[in-house]
């Protein structure tokens, strides 16, 4: 018999060919019926956050992934140039300058976009929001690369300019992002506050921010795993971290060392990526859980 | 030479360049947006091939677009391949994550009705449920084609072609004095581009969606 399907899901049961339907009640087997036809009115004993297969399965692939390219490179050939390009623990520092360049810029993504989605949903500045969504959406059209080299031309070869890039480039989704999460809180929810005599900043402080949780939870998410993208064009502006080998290989025409870099990326990402999915789930206020 | 200067000289390769970027992201787009119907089409009705082409296009998705070239160079070579190849898997994401959202929010009875009136299967599925689920299909084709710009520029580096070319031609002759107008040129030219294609989406929108939905 097939797992029971988790109560708390919002799509429609998917019907499989040769299912009949009966009033609306898929009608397969008695035991799976019941299990999907009433909408379940709340979650009797909340599932488990995260399940074991979240947990380990990505580590797992990671880890594999990871032990063959440690083997191979290990037995692969490298002439002079690889070698040198490859010297002093020249991997570790590039991994390092990225990781450093992606926790240094998703704080700052942080600390300006999500307190200036909070001023752009006030009453007083809101005719503003528009605007700022406007700004945003050409933001979006704006190249990384291109953002990053006028900074690099403007300020300079080196780690600040790539940093200003990844910041500016990662504040505008973000940004978007609280916006559209707090104008998206129930208004009778808000109004229920201020009735109860609460003042603005209380409103602000007990009820929107926990409702927002989850969406200022996904923008850090978002944050981490664009800066990881692009952490990897700082290389162009002499920013240092894996683009640097991902480069060196191209330019220098090794493939082991391209191979190496793109891996090392891919790795970085996809691990960012699981961390932050990982705290979305248990951060989350319990009481925002119930969804039917 | 100032910006307008700069312009007026090498018009000709610009508009070359801008050309075959907008050209590339296009075709790619295409292609993304067929293979993603298609997913969407073969994986909506099943709760678990659903998730398992979203999570597999996510991940995609949360690659660094060099690093992903990095990894075509090697199995495809330099030029226009690893750019086609990085386009169109990028481009597929949000495509297959609307189209799965847009079928499967397609109201039942209505599908149900399609049935009681004797269509099949296959007439169902184009007449009645793609159609309703076309609104969101087109915005994850233009959320798509906004990525996908970006990430061109980035695949010139691995010679692929367009406007990318101009901002790496810029990095590299950096302290110039034609590395600003080349890296504002290349730069301004695929927003240029990227909004071109937005409007254009907003009219295929007014053309194509059924009447009876539009907001």
């Amino acid at each position: 018999m097939n797992t029971p399907r988790k109560p708390s899901h919002p799509t429609p049961p998917a019907r499989p060919e040769g299912e009949h339907e009966v009033k609306g009640v898929p009608f397969r087997d008695a035991g799976e019926a019941e299990q999907e036809a009433p909408p379940t009115p709340a979650v009797a004993s909340a599932p488990p956050r995260v399940t074991w297969q979240k947990l380990t399965i990505l580590p797992a692939v990671l880890a594999i992934g990871l032990l063959i390219t440690w083997l191979w490179f290990r037995n692969a050939e490298l002439d002079s140039i690889a070698e040198n390009a490859l010297a002093g623990g020249i991997v570790w520092l590039r991994l390092r300058q990225h990781i450093e360049l992606t926790v240094i810029s998703t704080f700052f993504v942080l600390i300006i976009a999500i307190p200036l989605g909070i001023l752009l949903t006030r009453k007083k500045l809101r005719g503003a929001a528009p605007v700022a969504m406007a700004f945003a959406n050409i933001g979006q059209a704006t190249p990384a690369i291109g953002l990053l080299a006028l900074l690099v031309i403007w300020m300079g070869i080196g780690m600040r300019a790539a940093l200003f890039g990844i910041v500016i480039y990662a504040v505008l989704p973000v940004l978007s992002n609280t916006i559209a999460g707090l104008k998206a809180n129930d208004p009778t929810l808000l109004e229920a506050a201020r009735g109860i005599g609460m003042s603005p900043l209380g409103v602000l402080g007990k009820v929107e921010l926990p409702l927002a949780v989850p969406l200022i939870l996904a923008g850090v998410r978002t944050a981490l795993v664009l800066n990881v993208g692009t952490a990897t064009l700082a290389t162009f502006g002499g920013g240092g971290g894996l683009g640097d080998l991902i480069t060196t290989g191209i330019t220098n025409q090794r493939m082991s060392i391209l191979i190496l870099g793109s891996i090392l990326t891919v790795a970085l990402a996809l691990l960012v990526d699981w961390l932050a999915s990982l705290a979305e789930l248990l951060l989350r206020p319990r009481g925002l859980e119930v969804r039917s | 030479m100032n910006f307008w200067d700069y312009l007026g000289n090498r018009h000709q390769q610009l508009l070359t360049d801008a050309f075959q970027h907008a050209s590339a992201v296009f075709q790619c787009m295409v292609v993304a947006t067929l293979i993603g119907v298609v997913i969407g089409v073969v994986t909506y009705r099943s709760e678990w091939a659903g998730s398992l082409a979203t999570t597999a296009t996510s991940t995609i998705l949360t690659v660094p677009s060099l690093a992903m070239i990095g990894l075509l160079i090697p199995i495809v070579g330099l030029g226009v391949a690893p750019t086609v190849i990085a386009l169109t898997l990028y481009g597929l994401l949000p495509i297959v994550r609307n189209a799965i959202v847009g079928l499967r929010g397609v109201d039942p009875a209505l599908v149900d009705a399609a049935k009681g009136i004797g269509m099949s299967r296959t007439a169902r599925l184009l007449r009645v449920e793609l159609p309703l689920a076309w609104p969101p299909i087109l915005t994850g084709i233009r959320v798509s084609t906004q990525m996908l710009m970006g990430i061109a520029a980035i695949a010139a580096y691995a010679s692929g072609p367009g406007l990318g070319n101009e901002i790496f031609r810029g990095i590299g002759s950096l302290g110039s004095k034609n590395a600003l107008n080349q890296v504002l040129a290349g730069t301004l030219g695929i927003i240029i581009l990227a909004l071109l294609f937005d409007a254009a989406y907003v009219l295929i929108g007014r053309l194509t969606i059924p009447r009876g939905i539009r907001a």
